[in-house]
């Protein structure tokens, strides 16, 4: 039986129109000659959440009754091909229906690709990666996460050229030509082909061996059985707010013990509490109740809760006092005002490092989110019928 | 006046904030808190952390379904600090009524201590402009019930993914109305007016106000007047929401705002039959501030992007009708027709 599964992991609704493409077309190129194919999304992933991680799947088979018998389980448990449409998932899948946090690779089979777009390098990206007991191989497809869109949909090439690169991971798919014409019919633009064929011929796989990348052990939690629960289905409610971070003064709310937004976000705020005026504005307005507010009357943004949406940057009346960073360029999640208290100036270097590495740009409601979601590099209409690509030249 | 029972044991006596910077100082707890599931830049998830805000730690909070149950409480996790409880789609009314007589009962009957608890029923749009009209309709009837609805409306039923609602504006593309190429504009009604059609048709309801969570203060001195108010009270919000309307989180309170500097979601609050509009929209309505061009606010979101010219006229001149050709700017939409008595 020679079934071909995979993945194509994405940030729920902005990039759900770029993760069917992706799924559809590359079954509709296998179907071409004569496979047949599913493509379905993740049924806990609906409803979907902007910004919260989502699975689409896809099956190709080499006949009728193959793929009935896998198409006949909830979901895959390995998949061949994983194609990870943002690289700040490399921290860790937190699907809307949660679980807990799950590695980007879980489901990669033992020599497996896991395909990531990114600007990062492998030996960078991997250290974001949780290590497992089995080899994969790692391909990057290079370039910025594609802010992708819902009813306008922003087609910067991604698509193209991720259909390319799964297929250069298991190349018995189809043929080159199946794809392409696949592409032809489902994308459009000869600007789209080239694109793939360029990332075709480029793409490195590299082995990732056993035990290589992040050794933090994923954050998991027992849920209740049927039986277990309580009469009416009654749950305790959060309680026990105290002070900052457990000591004197300010105030820290009590959270729900179970959901923590670890890698929900793509961005995070950066605090310059020498530039703030104490004004509230962005713990009023922070929906996830992420602010904590400290002994002396400051706003600490909490990792444990933040999703990463940029509402206190827009709402920051104080030129440079909250900056969103691209969560790439972090690996801890330490209270910024702890580490400001402690030392001032190593906290100023570490902050004006990050930003210069990470500040998010450039923002336009509907073209996207700033630097970190500006595509990988070529530009589009946003409308899908007059889209067209300003020049390939852009791609590289 | 013939006797009724008038057991009613009054409303909790909650400070307003007046200034968004007294927030801190009068209301730092949280009663809604972080570990929901909702959508990056949510602003329905804001209103509910701010209205359990305004609320405190004695209330009952009745959520209809829609985007602020599933993706609040799913799992057995929860992100709320006060007793929370789910009701159907269509009943936050009937819930909020059958807990305020409840609650009224066993106080009246002693099996209670006598203490005066906030109940809020809230819905969304599909809850309380479309499927739950009448169990709100029925709810704002009995003025012996102290209760508070609210209505966080993000103009579609987002939750199931983005479907058309009474509250949908004119043109959006939504899964039901996506624009096509013979017809454009595929969902042609006017956003239903729900907070006036609410205040005007019930006569004995003392408080209905529309709220916006850019105006955090507002919203937040809205909700407590309508915990305060004897009998019903019903507050309607509109909330950007980033899933529906198809733009980068990041715009979320901005677009707050421009609905309401546009003209389109005119602020207001109806106490004891008195209207009052408040904020930005008390400005606009006196001619002391204009309106920006609605454009600024179509142009900003995915759901309008396949609007053409014509389009943004067509909606900016119904907005000018709602300022100068309605009886209430804004609010109530008649003309009258008999002369004036001399």
């Amino acid at each position: 039986m020679s079934v071909i599964s995979f993945e194509v992991i994405y940030r729920g609704i902005f990039q759900k129109s770029l993760a069917v493409k992706i799924s559809r077309t590359l079954i509709l190129a296998a179907v071409k000659e004569g496979k047949p194919g599913i493509s379905f999304g993740r049924y806990s992933d609906s409803p979907e959440r902007n910004g919260i991680p989502a699975k689409q799947f896809g099956y190709i088979a080499d006949n009728e009754e193959e793929l009935e018998t896998v198409a006949a389980q909830y979901e895959p448990k390995q998949v061949d091909i994983s194609i990870c449409v943002d690289d700040t998932l490399c921290k860790g899948v937190e699907s809307w229906a949660w679980y807990g946090l799950q590695p980007i690779n879980a489901v990669t089979k033992p020599g497996g690709t896991l395909i990531v777009t990114s600007n990062q390098k492998e030996d960078e990206l991997v250290q974001h990666i949780h290590r497992r007991d089995t080899p994969y191989k790692l391909a990057i497809i290079p370039g910025e996460a594609s802010f992708a869109g819902l009813w306008v949909y922003k087609d910067d090439g991604t698509d193209a050229r991720c259909l390319a690169a799964a297929l250069k991971a298991e190349p018995t798919m189809c043929s080159i030509a199946s794809l392409e014409s696949a592409i032809r019919e489902n994308i459009g633009s000869e600007t789209h082909i080239e694109a793939a064929r360029e990332v075709y011929e480029d793409l490195r796989p590299v082995e990732i061996e056993p035990g290589q990348g992040n050794d933090e052990v994923p954050f998991t939690f027992e849920l209740l059985k049927w039986h277990e629960m309580r009469q009416g289905v009654v749950i305790d409610g959060v309680g026990g707010h105290e002070g900052f971070r457990g000591g004197e003064g300010g105030y820290e709310p009590g959270r729900n013990p179970y959901f923590k937004k670890w890698s929900t976000r793509t961005m995070r705020p950066v605090v310059s509490f020498d530039k703030c005026t104490k004004c509230t504005l962005c713990w009023v307005a922070c929906p996830d109740t992420c602010f904590d507010v400290t002994p002396d009357g400051f706003f600490d943004a909490n990792m444990e809760a933040c999703c990463g949406c940029g509402v206190c940057e827009a709402i920051c009346p104080v030129k440079d006092c909250i900056t969103m960073v691209n969560e790439v360029v972090f690996e801890e999640r330490d209270s910024q005002w702890q580490m400001w208290q402690e030392n001032k100036e190593d906290y100023d270097k570490y902050m004006d490092e990050k930003i210069s590495v990470g500040k998010i740009e450039g923002r336009h409601p509907i073209t996207g989110l700033g630097q970190a979601f500006s595509g990988i590099g070529i530009e589009m209409g946003h409308n899908p019928e007059t889209a067209q690509v300003k020049s390939l030249q852009d791609l590289k | 006046m013939a006797e009724t029972s008038e057991y009613n044991i009054g409303t909790q006596e909650l400070p307003l904030m007046g200034k968004v910077n007294a927030i801190p100082e009068k209301a730092v707890e949280e009663y809604f808190t972080s570990g929901h599931r909702t959508c990056q830049g949510c602003e329905s998830a804001l209103i509910m952390r701010l209205m359990a805000k305004a609320a405190g730690p004695r209330s009952i909070i009745l959520g209809s379904t829609g985007c602020m149950y599933v993706a609040n409480t799913t799992y057995y996790s929860t992100p709320w600090v006060v007793p929370w409880m789910h009701t159907q789609l269509g009943s936050s009314g009937s819930a909020a009524t059958g807990t305020a007589a409840a609650l009224r009962a066993l106080m009246r009957k002693g099996k209670m201590k006598e203490e005066p608890i906030n109940v809020i029923a809230f819905c969304g749009d599909g809850g309380g402009i479309d499927m739950g009209v009448s169990s709100i309709s029925a709810a704002l009837m009995h003025a012996k019930y102290n209760l508070a609805i609210i209505c966080y409306d993000n103009e579609s039923y987002a939750n199931t993914d983005i479907q058309i609602s009474g509250a949908s504006p004119w043109g959006a593309n939504t899964t039901f109305t996506p624009p096509g190429k013979k017809f454009r504009i595929m969902h042609d009604c006017w956003k239903k007016n729900i907070a006036a059609m609410y205040a005007v048709g019930h006569t004995r309801c003392n408080y209905v106000a529309t709220a916006d969570a850019s105006y955090p203060a507002d919203l937040i001195d809205k909700v407590r007047k309508a915990l305060a108010v004897k009998g019903p009270a019903f507050v309607h919000t509109l909330d950007p929401c980033p899933k529906g309307w198809d733009y980068d989180p990041f715009y979320s309170h901005k677009l707050g705002e421009l609905a309401v500097e546009t003209g389109l979601f005119p602020l207001w609050e109806m106490t004891d039959g008195a209207l009052t509009y408040t904020g930005i929209s008390a400005r606009q309505v006196y001619g002391k501030r204009g309106r920006k061009p609605v454009r600024e606010y179509l142009e900003t979101q995915g759901r309008f992007h396949h609007f053409e010219e014509e389009d943004y006229e067509y909606f900016q001149s119904e907005v000018d009708k709602m300022w100068d050709d309605w009886m209430v700017p804004g609010v109530i939409p008649f003309k009258v027709n008999n002369p004036s008595k001399k």
